[in-house]
């Protein structure tokens, strides 16, 4: 399938050298400081100390308990958004993806203010069953588990949804002429059918929700539960530790060959689901009398997972003060107009909106370069560039950063904006990789032949014929790396300095320090960007549903 | 197709552009002051301070960036880049810088003086007596000349006025099993003032060990730092909290149902002290900067900002006791910069356990 233009001119090992260079400096630095950093005999006993076991613990745990719930809405969603007949799918469908499109820390933020020991849903049921204490509390082990479970579902959906398209429909028609209902056929053919989607699929969302820092951040650290992300951030901001690099770095080694397994895992697996045919429309299953009161209950819960969070934002965002109800008296606008005028927001605005550009503009060129070559050009360097490249996508955002973080001491760049774009190029280059790769594989030798025959050199006709036919698919990765990356705190968080913070940065240390409603007013205009954001991305043509599947395909994991 | 590719063409060339642009004047201008600021033997003794400095502090960010403006307003000059952290992190941070080639930062403003005492014990502080030094508490004065303090900011209990049992009156009585689980205090590791509190109250010879210990037996949740703990109170969860006073009158002042208590034993105070760091690149802004912390007009300011100055000719914060009529807990400087480090451990070791 893959076309390869054999010559190899002076021009194309240039690019390559040049290619390989960049991704010795995005990739392989980071990496290798991890593991040179990892491998000190000293760590071994902080490594296998009661904190880390402990967070270790709760962190697979939570990770655990989430991929499995994740995988378990993701295929019911599945199910009844592309196999019934349930009112009004189309839309169901966007507001049950609305979760992915709200940063996971901006979610806890938001669910905090509602079902947190003093939230508004909390008091009003404490009051209810007229309790004085809260009757339940989000901060904890099982807040944290439901958060990651609402951000990592909708991913979960998309890939299970995509593997329920390719059951072939003749399997499920033969089980219906045999006699089986409509459920047994989906139990006893589709589900054993798609069981290999089902586990690569939770493996894909426990080691995401594994590296997520900022539920865990939000949810845990005020009740001091830690995750390992949350007490790899403990060792860096405070000085309970002598060497704390050395042992973050080593915590950094096992996520980063948890990941790798993921991987293989996941490759297996991903192998094992491919079907003869493609499934074509399958028929829809009929509810038949429960079609309404299964509509509505569906709607009602998409409302709540949609909408609560914004309502929940908005109004954290127009009290004047805390312990104050909200009413037309009460409310004001001065928590936003605060919040702006803070020079730290407006600097990690500015930081973040330049940061996600350059690395949107720089994944975007790099990743062009990197996906012609590897489809392209035929070399035994291809497979590294491959992996180099997009391995990056499993490797939890914390490894990353901490890589960073000793590379840049290495460097000289430590504390500097230009060790969070460098990170960012390496988290996020994958993105325009997976992207343009589709593309400039179908692209037909015969165009850049022609040009070849017509004089131009081989760099020239690549970058004439394939690259200009690849580029509408460069640019869409690049958009989506600028819009994961303005909002990214993971790896900002660990290498953020005076004068560096990002926009993530701020808001996360605004409910840090207590300032609650400034934390709110800054993520409702977050989230109100990215909806708009990504309306743009979707209006492109693709449609909404096509440009997300795009979107969670790059995402997934990351 | 056409129109599509073009319309690639011209958001790439833009964004190129914007980047390429930022690129050029943010990036290099986000790295600290060191690297940017002038050598501080080119700044001759009679022009007035310009250029960057860096200021570390735990101040609350709106509070920190109405000082910088007004700080401004007399030296339109300097440019203060702002790192606002929680003091524990605050330290952490400049630990890791010592090793990585040195400290960024030319002022620090936070916390305690126990804590100023260990960094100038590593030579890491400047010598620099403001010239109003002399017009100050002189208990917030470093008798060696490396720090002055800028604040008095004590310890309190806190409660919110819809608290239906009995209030505390006295540090004691909140070990009382009526306040079990109803109790919410910063995390030492984090907060400079609650690790000073720690070493003050187990020095203190009616508090000391078995107080904390019953303490923490009441089962207190140990929030981050002073801001969540003052929100949780004003939000009624937990209703009861120690926590810095000035908080509890900012949100009283916008209307929160929270009140402040002086236990009856004397409340310990930080003195939120300033100073410049020996390795700036610009002291003549640095001490323009903390001396402008101490003037009568940043002192106001202060007061302004619900802070207890730390000068007599400046009034008191509204709603507050003033300075004199204040049973304080008064440190031993000394002996709590020794013994701090270890009160924190025995903090934990008591939660843990």
């Amino acid at each position: 399938m893959r076309s390869q233009v054999p010559g190899n001119g002076p021009g194309i090992v240039t690019l390559r050298a040049v290619v390989l260079g960049c991704l010795a400096v995005t990739f392989a630095l980071p990496m290798v400081a991890v593991v040179v950093l990892a491998l000190n005999p000293g760590v071994v006993s902080a490594l296998v100390g009661r904190d880390v076991l402990q967070a270790a613990i709760n962190s697979a745990v939570t990770a655990g308990v989430s991929g499995l719930l994740a995988t378990l809405i993701g295929a019911g969603l599945a199910v009844l958004l592309d196999r019934t007949d349930v009112r009004g799918r189309r839309h169901l469908r966007l507001l049950y993806f609305s979760p992915f499109l709200v940063p996971p820390f901006i979610g806890a933020i938001a669910w905090l203010s509602l079902l947190g020991p003093s939230g508004d849903i909390t008091q009003a049921v404490s009051g209810l069953v007229g309790s004085s204490e809260p009757v339940f509390s989000l901060y904890g082990p099982v807040g944290i588990t439901a958060l990651l479970t609402i951000h990592s579902y909708p991913a979960a959906y998309i890939i299970i949804s995509a593997s329920l398209r390719r059951v072939p429909t003749s399997l499920e028609e033969a089980a219906r002429l045999a006699g089986a209902g409509r459920l047994r056929t989906l139990r006893d053919v589709t589900l054993p059918l798609i069981r290999p989607a089902l586990i690569a699929t939770f493996t894909l969302t426990a080691v995401s929700n594994l590296s997520d820092f900022g539920i865990p951040a939000i949810l845990g650290l005020p009740v001091r539960y830690y995750t390992l992300s949350t007490l790899i951030y403990k060792y860096l901001v405070s000085s309970v530790l002598d060497n704390p690099l050395q042992v973050v770095a080593a915590i950094g080694l096992v996520l980063l060959l948890v990941a790798v397994i993921a991987v293989l895992v996941q490759r297996r697996l991903s192998r094992s689901v491919q079907f003869e045919a493609d499934g074509g429309a399958p028929p829809a299953i009929e509810l038949g009398r429960s079609r309404t009161p299964v509509s509505v209950v569906s709607w009602a819960v998409a409302a709540v997972i949609a909408l609560f969070p914004l309502i929940a934002l908005l109004n954290q965002s127009l009290i004047p003060a805390p312990g104050v109800p909200l009413t037309w008296q009460t409310m004001t606008f001065s928590n936003f107009t605060d919040a702006i005028a803070y020079p730290g927001a407006l600097n990690g605005i500015i930081n973040s909106v330049v940061l996600s550009i350059s690395a949107a503009l720089i994944c975007g060129i790099l990743g062009l370069a990197i996906g012609s070559l590897i489809t392209r050009t035929r070399s035994r360097t291809n497979v590294l560039m491959d992996l180099a490249s997009t391995l990056p996508q499993s490797i939890p955002g914390l490894v990353i950063g901490v890589g960073w973080i000793i590379a840049g001491i290495w460097v000289g760049l430590y504390n500097t904006s230009w060790v969070i774009l460098l990170a960012y190029v390496t988290a996020f280059v994958a993105f325009v990789v997976q992207s343009v790769r589709a593309p400039l594989a179908a692209a037909s030798d015969s165009m850049e032949e022609a040009a070849r025959i017509s004089g131009a050199s081989a760099v020239r006709a690549m970058i004439d014929i394939s690259w200009r036919s690849a580029l509408p698919a460069a640019a869409a990765g690049a958009l989506l790396v600028a819009l994961t990356a303005v909002r990214e705190l993971t790896i900002s968080v660990l290498l953020a300095a005076p004068g560096t913070r990002t926009l993530g940065v701020v808001i996360f240390d605004l409910q840090q320090s207590g300032d609650f409603s400034a934390a709110a007013s800054l993520s409702l205009l977050v989230v109100i960007v990215g909806l708009l954001g990504l309306g743009v991305v979707a209006s492109r043509g693709d449609g909404v549903d096509q440009s997300a599947q795009k979107a969670v395909r790059s995402y997934v994991n990351n | 197709m056409i129109d599509r590719r073009r319309l690639v063409l011209i958001i790439v060339s833009a964004v190129t552009a914007v980047s390429l642009a930022s690129c050029a004047t943010s990036l290099p201008s986000a790295q600290p002051s060191p690297a940017t600021g002038p050598p501080a033997s080119e700044a001759p003794g009679g022009e007035a301070p310009s250029g960057e400095i860096t200021l570390y502090t735990s101040e609350p960010e709106n509070k920190i960036t109405e000082v910088i403006q007004a700080f401004n307003e007399d030296y339109p000059d300097v440019t203060v880049n702002l790192y606002r952290a929680a003091t524990g992190e605050l330290t952490a941070r400049i630990a890791s810088e010592q090793e990585a080639g040195g400290v960024r930062a030319d002022v620090l403003l936070a916390a305690d003086a126990p804590t100023f005492e260990k960094f100038k014990v590593q030579n890491l502080l400047a010598k620099f007596v403001p010239q109003e030094a002399k017009n100050l508490l002189p208990s917030v004065v470093d008798p060696q000349g490396y720090y002055v303090g800028t604040r008095i900011i004590p310890t309190i209990i806190a409660y919110n006025t819809n608290m239906t049992v009995a209030r505390p009156t006295s540090w004691k009585d909140l070990t009382d099993p009526i306040y079990r689980g109803k109790i919410a205090m910063p995390n030492p590791d984090v907060s400079g003032a609650a690790a000073f509190n720690t070493a003050l109250w187990l020095d203190t010879p009616s508090l000391g060990e078995p107080w904390l210990k019953a303490l923490v037996a009441n089962d207190p949740s140990v929030l981050q730092s002073n801001g969540p703990v003052s929100q949780a109170i004003a939000e009624g969860q937990p209703p009861l909290g120690i926590v810095v006073d000035y908080l509890v009158r900012d949100l009283a002042a916008k209307g929160s149902p929270i009140g402040t208590i002086y236990p009856s034993e004397g409340v310990p105070y930080i003195s939120q002290p300033a100073a410049v760091f020996e390795s700036s690149a610009n002291k003549p802004a640095a001490e323009a900067f903390v001396s402008f912390l101490i003037s009568e007009k940043g002192q106001k300011l202060a007061v302004a900002q619900n802070y207890l100055p730390v000068r007599e000719d400046v009034g008191t914060p509204k709603g507050a006791v003033p300075l004199s009529e204040l049973t304080l807990l008064e440190p031993d400087i000394a002996s709590i910069a020794a013994k701090q480090d270890a009160a924190v451990k025995l903090f934990n070791s008591l939660l843990d356990g």
